[in-house]
C-alpha cells in the first residue's frame, strides 16, 4: 500500500486546512486518508486536480464528512497518488470547505475527536519587544469619558480639602498624590495609565471634599469621567452593597491619613489597642462580614516591628476579609485586625 | 512568507483586513470584488460567521512586476474578530504577507479599535510575526458618517489611539461607497510586493 504514498505526517503538524491548501496549489489527484486513534475507521478525502470530489467519514459521506474530518485534529494522514473515478458529491469551492469546515469547527458543529490541544498562551505584550507597547494607556471603557484633558510637569489637578465631584481617569502620565502636613507635602503615592482620582464619595449627598492635593509629573493625559452616568450606575446597587462601597472608601482615606500621621510620627498605638478586644485576628480564616451597629474599632496590622494603626471604624462601617482581589491577578493576605471596645 | 506555486508559475501572498466586527472589513472586500472584477479569479467565498462574515478571494494586481519571473496573486481575506474561531484565524493569519487594519471611525466603537488593534499585535505574535515589521496600513473608514450627525473619532484622534507606535500608512475611508477602498489596497498591495521581493533577495 506505502508504493502510491506521495506524502504522510502528523495531523497536529499540518491541518486538514492546510493540506487541502497544499493539494490545491498543487492540483493533486489522489487519496488523502486521515487515521484517528478515536475512530476505528480512517476518513477517506478523494481529490481531483486539487478539488475535494468525495469523503467519508464513519457513516457520513459527501461535504458532511468532509466537514466532520475537519474535527479530527489529532492523528496521521497518507496521501496516495491514484485515478479517481469517484463521482463528484462534493460541489463546493475548495477554499469555501476549508473555511466553513474551520468555522464549524470553531462554532462547535464539528466535533473534535481526541484531545484538546489548548491554545499556546502568548505571555503578556504589553511591554512588547519593539519599543514600547503598541498603544499607550489603559483600555478604558470611552463610554464613560467625556472629556480629556492635558496637564504639563507641575500643574495641579486637585487640591486638597477643596470641594470637588470630577474623576479621571489617568490615560497616560504619572500623577503624585500629595496630602499636607504640618511639616509640609509629603508624597502618598503615585498613580499612573489605568489609576482613578477621585472618590466614591463624589456619589454621597455631600458631595466630595479632596483628600489629597494631585499634581502631574510630566505630561499626563486625563479622561474626565461622565459622573452622572457613574452615579446612575452607583444608585443602581443595593443600599447595602453602596454603604459597603462607600465605606470601603472611608476607609482608604483613613489608611491614607495613618500613613500621614506615622510619617510625621504623630500618633500613639496605646489609643488603638488599649482596652480593646479582637474581633478578626490578623491571619486567621473569618468569613463574616461585619457591619458596626454601635460603637467603633480600629484596624490594626501586626509587623515584624510591632503594630501598625490602619484605621478607625465607626457606625455603618462593615469589615470582613473579602476578597476582590480574586477577581483580579494579585492575592494579598488581608490585615484586618479590628478591635472592638 | 508567500508560497512559490511552481506549476503555475506563480507566488502566492496573502492580503488579510483585520479590524473589530461590523468595522467595514467585508465591506471594502466586497466592493473590490466588484469593481475590480476582472483581477479577480474565481468567485468570492463567504462564510457567515457570528457578528461578521469571513470572506475570500484570489485577486491579480495589474501593474505589479514580475518577481523573478513568478507572477504574484494576491489572496485577500477577511478575518472573524470573535476569539472563539481560532482555527479560522489560524488558518487566515498563517504565513499572511499584508495587513489593512479597518478601523470604525465612530465614537462609540474607539475602545473597540484599540482591543482589535491589540487583538491582533497578539494573534501574529502567535505565528512569530512582529505587527511592527510587517507591511501594515490602517483605514479610517466610515467618514461619511460624520454628514449624518453621528459622534465621530477624528482622524487626529484616530491616529492618536492607534497609529501612535506604528506610524504606517493611513487613509480615511467611506468603504460603503468605495471611497478610500482602493488607495487602501493599492499602498498594501505596494508595501507587499515590496517586503516580498526583499524576501526574494530582489531589487
Amino acid at each position: 500500500m506505502n508504493e502510491g504514498v506521495a506524502l504522510s505526517g502528523s495531523l497536529s503538524f499540518l491541518s486538514l486546512g492546510d493540506l487541502l491548501q497544499l493539494f490545491g496549489s498543487n492540483g493533486s489527484t489522489g487519496v488523502l486518508r486521515v487515521y484517528s486513534s478515536h475512530s476505528p475507521e480512517p476518513g477517506v478525502i478523494y481529490l481531483k486536480k486539487g478539488n475535494p470530489v468525495n469523503a467519508f467519514a464513519g457513516s457520513q459521506t459527501g461535504t458532511e464528512a468532509l466537514f466532520a474530518l475537519f474535527g479530527w485534529i489529532e492523528g496521521e494522514f497518507q496521501f496516495t497518488i491514484q485515478e479517481i473515478t469517484e463521482e463528484k458529491i462534493i460541489t463546493k469551492g475548495r477554499m469555501e470547505l476549508i473555511l466553513d469546515g474551520l468555522r464549524k469547527l470553531d462554532d462547535g458543529e464539528v466535533e473534535k475527536l481526541g484531545s484538546v490541544a489548548s491554545d499556546t498562551e502568548v505571555s503578556d505584550i504589553a511591554a512588547s519587544d519593539e519599543g514600547g507597547p503598541l498603544i499607550k494607556g489603559p483600555l478604558v471603557d470611552y463610554m464613560y469619558i467625556v472629556d480629556e484633558e492635558e496637564y504639563s510637569d507641575g500643574q495641579e489637578i486637585v487640591r486638597e480639602k477643596k470641594h470637588g465631584n470630577w474623576i479621571w481617569v489617568v490615560v497616560q502620565g504619572v500623577v503624585q498624590v500629595l496630602k499636607d502636613t504640618p511639616d509640609g507635602p509629603i508624597e502618598v503615592v503615585r498613580l499612573t495609565d489605568g489609576s482613578f482620582i477621585g472618590s466614591m464619595a463624589t456619589f454621597t449627598v455631600n458631595g466630595n471634599i479632596r483628600s489629597a492635593t494631585n499634581i502631574a509629573i510630566g505630561n499626563v493625559s486625563l479622561g474626565v469621567l461622565d459622573t452622572q452616568r457613574l452615579f446612575t450606575d452607583f444608585s443602581n446597587l443595593t443600599q447595602g452593597f453602596r454603604r459597603f462601597l462607600l465605606s470601603l472608601d472611608r476607609r482608604l482615606r483613613e489608611v491614607t491619613d495613618r500613613v500621614v500621621e506615622v510619617r510625621g510620627r504623630r500618633i500613639s498605638l496605646d489609643a488603638w489597642v488599649k482596652g480593646r478586644k479582637p474581633a478578626i485576628r490578623q491571619g486567621k480564616p473569618e468569613k463574616r462580614l461585619f457591619m458596626i451597629t454601635e460603637g467603633n474599632a480600629t484596624v490594626v496590622r501586626y509587623t515584624e516591628n510591632g503594630y501598625i494603626p490602619l484605621a478607625r471604624l465607626d457606625r455603618g462601617d462593615f469589615f470582613v476579609v473579602y476578597r476582590f482581589s480574586i477577581l483580579g491577578t494579585n492575592r494579598i493576605r488581608h490585615p484586618s485586625l479590628p478591635l472592638p471596645i | 512568507m508567500a508560497t512559490i506555486n511552481l506549476k503555475t508559475r506563480e507566488i502566492e501572498a496573502k492580503i488579510v483586513y483585520y479590524g473589530c466586527g461590523r468595522g467595514g472589513k467585508t465591506t471594502n472586500l466586497e466592493y473590490i470584488y466588484k469593481t475590480y472584477k476582472k483581477q479577480v479569479t474565481g468567485d468570492m467565498v463567504s462564510i457567515t460567521t457570528e457578528g461578521d462574515r469571513t470572506l475570500f478571494f484570489d485577486f491579480l494586481p495589474i501593474g505589479l512586476s514580475k518577481i523573478r519571473g513568478f507572477d504574484v496573486k494576491i489572496q485577500l481575506y477577511t478575518v472573524p474578530g470573535q476569539v472563539q474561531y481560532s482555527s479560522t484565524r489560524k488558518l487566515v493569519l498563517k504565513e499572511v504577507d499584508g495587513l489593512v487594519f479597518v478601523a470604525d471611525s465612530l465614537k462609540v466603537r474607539r475602545e473597540k479599535n484599540m482591543m482589535s488593534l491589540k487583538d491582533m499585535q497578539k494573534n501574529l505574535k502567535e505565528y512569530g510575526l512582529s505587527i511592527f515589521k510587517m507591511p501594515l496600513v490602517l483605514q479610517y473608514n466610515k467618514r461619511d458618517l460624520a454628514n449624518e450627525g453621528f459622534p465621530m473619532l477624528s482622524i487626529e484622534q484616530l491616529d492618536h489611539d492607534l497609529n501612535r507606535q506604528l506610524k504606517v500608512p493611513t487613509f480615511p475611508a467611506s468603504a460603503l461607497k468605495g471611497e478610500g477602498v482602493g488607495v487602501t489596497l493599492k499602498e498594501c498591495l505596494k508595501l507587499t510586493l515590496k517586503s516580498l521581493k526583499k524576501q526574494f533577495q530582489e531589487g
